[in-house]
């Protein structure tokens, strides 16, 4: 005790600390107190296995993928430090999610609370960005192309789609400045605003003291539980809980890893899970009528989060009711758990539709993930190209050569994939100038381009000397009058007529 | 702040209360050092450089030489010949690249051998040294071409029948000697082996400005 009285009468952290931990419980402690203080201890976790991930981590296109691989093979336990942040990241979004979620059903977010509420949800969106960045740096197939996904839904922006798509890649494209720009979002930008309104967050909560119960009875005439140690007892159990969690997950089923980023390689992507809702959104926007495809792609990626987003923070606001009992606040409760059936219908369906897609094109790359050689063979990711062709076979009908060749990216029924290649399915430039249409398909395409409204900016690959110009033809005809197209066919003769 | 009106610090409770609240304060802090126990280990031991786990990678690569420096090198006796090879040279993460360096070699006769040792005492008897390979084997004696007094590239003069560095003039006999100029020590020897009827060396960088050889990195 004698050091704690020398530290103390020097700095006075010792009754700093008894004064932060000597509070109130309303109604006593309660392991229904336990997720705001198990999502901190996430972000700690993730704070700490980050930094560790940066001795050796590097951002740049020739050594994300590198380094990464150097972590998961050669460095020690690296593998198992890196599947703790991955899971750890899942679990910080899971424990955030409930804690949200107990705190609208308990209509928490009620005055004097406003503020904690608003900075919380603040927080919600500054861990979905982290996410988000975090996702792209490994550099393996699957980061490339999710990312892209989530980079070409900001370029659907309505006037500013282009500007914000270039300013979020930090290029005309996606690359190594790319990985810089979420380098510095994912380790310093958002770490430190995270870090910062965590802070507020907490002086903001010791202000108010616990919100207690959802009663409408006044708080301090309820019996009073201790904060120390009672409440943080079980915050620290549920924290082991989580922790166990993740320590198990990640040793029977460490983060995956594919091979090297190749954008000339079709790959399906897939979101992480808490992005499948927005990502089904998409896909269902999609889905509408050619001519309302721009409008719903604008709805979906666009307007629907940002109204989210704008409820939420204004909720304590729009939510009069003074009532915090859940029985009194049906409207609220009900606008909730709509919410939250759609977001799991659409993650589902979402999940579902990517599963489907993988199964109907199965990537020669997929096997090989997680499976890479140790570093002195594997010198970067040169998977074979599953863009084969039927061959020059004449007589295979363009049908035959659209699955063969075309279907896996702008899909067998010429949907394409959402916010990375785009449609054949009411496509005017499909449906347009023959000679354009067989000019492409001879040359590629590369660079951004605009279909019904959306935005794409990827490769198309040249088909000439893979394809022979009947081929060309055929299959140039059957996209022009499937799905809905009408246009007239093409011969082989005009293919042959159409200069580079 | 709080503490001063919270509630619930104000009576103390029964014996039973208080016992119990002590053992939850003491689980709390077990379970403390639990997690940070358990998240310390593998991230202290991910700090681990794979050079000490697995000394041997990092122990230098053997790279072979052509065949015509090999002829060369067994007909070098008396002068020195110049040995051009490449090997790959791995920088951590970064996929292995080709790295391109030049030895001198000289063959000995039994009777240069014997003469040699005695000539080299810097070699020979130092235990500050980290020589920890045969320097003559096979008869044959390989020098890095990195002057140990400030790492410039030296070279063999024949007219002088000296190796001289054109930095500051240091020179060295055919064997390594140093004879003149600021060189704290001779030139450094490298490994030199035949594996399968092949001639390799490994290409070693030893800190220059000392008496001892140090090493600094190989390959």
């Amino acid at each position: 005790m004698n050091v704690l009285t020398w530290i103390e009468q020097r700095t006075g952290f010792v009754s700093m600390t008894v004064d932060f931990l000597t509070e109130d419980v309303p109604g006593g402690a309660s392991y229904w107190y336990v997720f705001g203080s198990a999502t901190l201890f996430a972000m700690i976790l993730q704070f700490v296995t980050g930094i560790f991930l940066t001795f050796y981590y590097a951002p740049s296109s020739t050594t994300a993928w590198e380094s990464t691989n150097y972590i998961y093979h050669n460095v020690p336990m690296g593998s198992f430090v890196i599947s703790l942040h991955f899971w750890g990241a899942t679990a910080m979004i899971a424990l955030l999610f409930m804690h949200m979620l107990q705190v609208l059903i308990w209509g928490a977010y009620k005055a004097p609370r406003e503020i904690m509420w608003v900075v919380g949800v603040i927080l919600f969106i500054v861990t979905l960005v982290l996410g988000l960045t975090g996702y792209l740096l490994p550099w393996d197939m699957n980061a490339y192309f999710a990312s892209q996904v989530a980079i070409n839904i900001a370029s659907s922006a309505p006037v500013l789609g282009s500007a914000m798509q270039q300013f979020l890649s930090g290029g005309a494209g996606m690359g190594t400045l790319t990985i810089n720009r979420f380098f510095g979002l994912h380790v310093w930008l958002m770490p430190a605003a995270l870090a910062l309104l965590v802070v507020v967050h907490l002086i903001v909560f010791r202000h108010n003291g616990s919100a207690g119960p959802p009663t409408d009875r006044e708080l301090k005439k309820l019996p009073q539980g201790r904060f120390w140690p009672n409440q943080m007892f079980m915050d620290a159990a549920a924290s082991l809980i989580v922790f166990a969690i993740i320590v198990l997950l990640s040793i029977f089923s460490p983060a995956p890893f594919d091979v090297k980023a190749d954008p000339t390689t079709r790959f399906i992507a897939y979101p992480a899970w808490y992005f499948l809702a927005l990502y089904g959104m998409l896909r269902v926007a999609g889905q509408v009528p050619g001519a309302l495809v721009p409008i719903a792609n604008l709805i979906a990626t666009i307007v629907i989060p940002t109204l989210i987003i704008v409820v939420l923070i204004a909720l304590p606001w729009i939510d009069r009711n003074p009532s915090r009992q859940v029985r009194r606040r049906t409207v609220v409760l009900a606008g909730t758990a709509i919410v939250m059936v759609l977001a799991i219908g659409l993650s589902v369906y979402s999940q579902l539709a990517v599963q489907k897609e993988q199964a109907e094109n199965p990537a020669p790359v997929a096997a090989a993930a997680g499976a890479q050689a140790s570093l002195g063979t594997a010198t970067g990711g040169a998977p074979a190209s599953n863009q084969t062709t039927t061959g020059t076979n004449a007589a295979a009908g363009g049908a035959a050569i659209y699955a063969a060749n075309c279907a896996g990216c702008h899909n067998a029924a010429g949907t394409g994939t959402p916010g990375t290649y785009p449609p054949l399915a009411g496509n005017e430039t499909v449906t347009g100038d023959p000679k354009k249409v067989i000019h492409i398909l001879l040359y590629g395409l590369t660079g951004p381009l605009e279909v019904n409204g959306q935005k794409y900016n990827n490769v198309m690959p040249p088909w000439k000397g893979t394809l022979k110009n009947a081929d060309i033809a055929a299959v140039a005809s059957y996209v022009r009058s499937s799905w809905g197209n009408k246009a007239s066919a093409i011969t082989e003769a005009e293919v042959a007529g159409v200069p580079k | 702040m709080a503490g001063h009106e919270a509630q619930a610090y104000q009576d103390p409770g029964t014996p039973e209360e208080q016992s119990r609240r002590q053992f939850l304060a003491n689980a709390t802090l077990a379970i403390g050092g639990v997690i940070g126990l358990v998240l310390t280990v593998p991230l202290v031991i991910s700090l681990i450089p794979e050079s000490l786990i697995k000394p041997d990678k990092a122990g230098g690569v053997w790279a072979p030489i052509s065949a015509a420096d090999l002829k060369a090198l067994e007909g070098a006796t008396g002068t020195p010949v110049k040995i051009t090879f490449t090997f790959k040279y791995a920088d951590g993460y970064i996929p292995p690249a080709n790295d391109t360096q030049f030895v001198w070699g000289i063959r000995l006769t039994p009777e240069q051998q014997a003469n040699f040792k005695k000539n080299r005492p810097d070699l020979f008897g130092n235990p500050a040294d980290e020589v920890h390979y045969p320097v003559i084997n096979m008869g044959f004696v390989i020098f890095s071409s990195v002057c140990p007094h400030l790492g410039c590239r030296f070279a063999w003069n024949g007219d002088a029948k000296r190796f001289i560095c054109p930095c500051h003039g240091s020179q060295f006999t055919e064997v390594g000697e140093h004879v003149a100029g600021p060189a704290p020590r001779g030139l450094d020897p490298l490994p030199f082996r035949e594996q399968n009827g092949q001639a390799e060396v490994t290409w070693i960088q030893y800190k220059s400005g000392e008496p001892d050889r140090v090493i600094v990195a190989y390959s």
